[in-house]
C-alpha cells in the first residue's frame, strides 16, 4: 500500500513592483491560512513537519511558499535578473508577499516566518496590520546586523558547503541528526540567493526606534525564538517585544534558528502555543487542541 | 558558565583526538580534500593540528612561537573550550560560530583556507563532546 501525502504543491502567478514570478507553494488543511516563508537561503521543505501535522491542519490552511529565487520559484519571468547583484529589500520582500496573499485570495491570514521571514513579519505588522490577523515572527528581531557576508558566495571556497555547514551552529545539539541534516541540504542548495537574501536581513531590514509603531491590537505580534540561536538570541526577540504595543515573546528551549526544520516534534508545541495566544488577542473562537 | 573537569593529559589528548578524527565516518566520507594546517589556542594549552587527506597526521603540543607554521587559529578562553568539551555543550559553546559572534572565540588567519574546509572542520570541533579538551 503507497503512502501519499495529503500535501499537495501548486503554482501561482505573482505580478509585484513590475516583476512577473511564477511562485511555487506547497499546502494542506482547512480553515484559517497560515502563510509560512522559509529562512533566507532555504526553501519550503524547512516547513514539511508542519504541512503534515494533523492538529494544526485540522483548524489552518496551511500554505508554505517558496519566495522566488528559491526552491521551485523562479527569479522573475520578465527581467535579465543574471545582470544585476541579487539584494532583497525589505519593500519588495513586503510587497510580494501582499501580493501573493491577494494572489491566492487569502481572507484574514496569519503570517509567520523565521530568521528574515521573521524579520519580514515584523515590518508587515508595521506596514500592513490591516491584511494580516497576526504574525508570528520566528528568530525574528528589529535588528540583526553581521551575517551579510562574502563569505557565502566566495568563488575560492565551495559555497554550497560554506553556506550549509556556516549555518549548522545555528541548529541545537539537541535537534534529531536525521532532521539537521536535512536543513544542511536545504542549505547546500540556495548560495546564490542566500547573501542576497542576508541584505535585508541584515542591511535593509533596521526596525529600531519604529517599534512602537506596530499596531499591535489590529494586527497582534506572538515572537518565538530559540535558546541555541546565536544570531538573533532570546535577548534581542525579547528587546523587540517589549517595544511593541500588545506583543508576546515566547522562548523556545533546547532549539535554534531552524526550529521548524530541524526540530518540529519541539517546536510544534510553542507554536501551538503562540496560536491559542494569536488568537486570544485578535478576540477570537478558533484555537487548537 | 564553569565546567569543572579534570583536564587531560596533553600527550593522551592529542592522542585521543587524532584517533578520533581518523576513524570518524563523516570526516572520512568527506575529507578527502581536508588538507591543512591550523592552531587551537586554548589559552593554557596550544596545539598546530596538521590535516592530510582527512587524517590527522601530526599535533605539535605547545609549539615555541616560530616552531610551527600553520594557516588559521581557533582561539577563546580554556574555560570555553572547557565548555565546548562536553557531550551537549550549552548554548552558544555548540560551535566556532555561535562562540565567535556571542563568547570570546577569535578566528584569525588565513580565514579563506578555513571556509574551505568547513564542513569537515565543523565536525572535527565536534569530536571534542566525546574525546574531552585538555583544559
Amino acid at each position: 500500500m503507497s503512502k501519499i501525502s495529503p500535501v499537495t504543491g501548486h503554482y501561482v502567478d505573482v505580478d509585484v513592483d513590475g516583476l512577473l514570478y511564477k511562485v511555487f507553494y506547497l499546502e494542506n488543511g482547512t480553515g484559517q491560512p497560515l502563510v509560512c516563508q522559509h529562512t533566507a537561503g532555504c526553501h519550503n521543505h524547512q516547513w514539511r513537519g508542519l504541512l503534515e501535522d494533523e492538529e494544526i491542519t485540522e483548524n489552518y490552511r496551511v500554505i508554505a511558499y517558496d519566495l522566488p529565487r528559491h526552491g521551485k520559484s523562479d527569479p522573475p519571468e520578465n527581467t535579465e535578473w543574471w545582470t544585476e547583484e541579487y539584494q532583497l529589500s525589505a519593500d519588495h520582500f513586503a510587497n510580494f508577499i501582499v501580493a501573493l496573499c491577494d494572489a491566492l485570495e487569502l481572507e484574514n491570514p496569519i503570517f509567520m516566518g523565521s530568521s528574515f521571514g521573521g524579520n519580514i513579519a515584523l515590518q508587515l505588522a508595521l506596514r500592513h496590520p490591516d491584511r494580516f490577523a497576526g504574525v508570528i515572527p520566528v528568530e525574528g528581531a528589529d535588528y540583526s546586523p553581521g551575517f551579510y557576508l562574502d563569505w557565502w558566495q566566495h568563488p575560492h571556497a565551495n559555497a554550497a558547503q560554506v553556506c550549509a555547514s556556516g549555518v549548522w551552529d545555528l541548529m541545537a545539539p539537541q535537534s534529531p541528526e536525521t532532521d539537521r541534516w536535512k536543513t544542511w541540504f536545504y542549505y547546500s542548495q540556495g548560495s546564490e540567493s542566500f547573501r542576497g537574501d542576508l541584505h535585508f536581513y541584515s542591511v535593509d531590514h533596521d526596525l529600531r526606534g519604529k517599534l512602537a509603531d506596530i499596531d499591535g491590537d489590529r494586527c497582534p505580534v506572538v515572537m518565538l525564538t530559540g535558546d541555541y540561536d546565536y544570531l538573533t538570541t532570546p535577548e534581542d526577540s525579547a528587546r523587540t517585544a517589549a517595544q511593541i504595543p500588545n506583543a508576546e515573546f515566547i522562548e523556545m528551549k533546547e532549539i535554534g534558528h531552524f526550529p521548524m526544520s530541524e526540530n518540529h516534534a519541539v517546536f510544534r508545541g510553542y507554536l501551538i502555543r503562540a496560536l491559542e495566544v494569536l488568537q486570544d488577542k485578535a478576540g477570537k473562537t478558533v484555537t487548537t487542541r | 558558565m564553569t565546567v569543572t573537569t579534570r583536564a587531560l593529559d596533553t600527550a593522551d589528548w592529542a592522542a585521543s583526538f587524532t584517533e578520533a578524527n581518523n576513524a570518524d565516518p563523516e570526516i572520512q566520507a568527506h575529507g578527502k580534500y581536508f588538507t591543512c594546517s591550523y592552531l587551537l589556542d586554548m589559552t593554557d594549552h596550544t596545539f598546530v593540528v596538521q590535516m592530510s587527506r582527512g587524517n590527522v597526521v601530526d599535533i605539535a603540543i605547545d609549539p615555541g612561537p616560530l616552531d610551527v607554521p600553520y594557516q588559521f587559529a581557533l582561539r577563546a578562553s580554556a574555560d570555553t573550550w572547557r565548555n565546548f568539551g562536553v557531550p551537549v555543550p550549552a548554548p552558544m559553546y555548540h560551535g566556532i560560530w555561535a562562540a565567535s559572534f556571542q563568547r570570546d572565540m577569535k578566528l584569525e588567519g588565513d580565514i579563506l583556507v578555513l571556509m574551505q574546509n568547513l564542513r569537515c572542520l565543523t565536525r572535527q570541533i565536534e569530536l571534542l563532546r566525546t574525546v574531552g579538551v585538555p583544559v
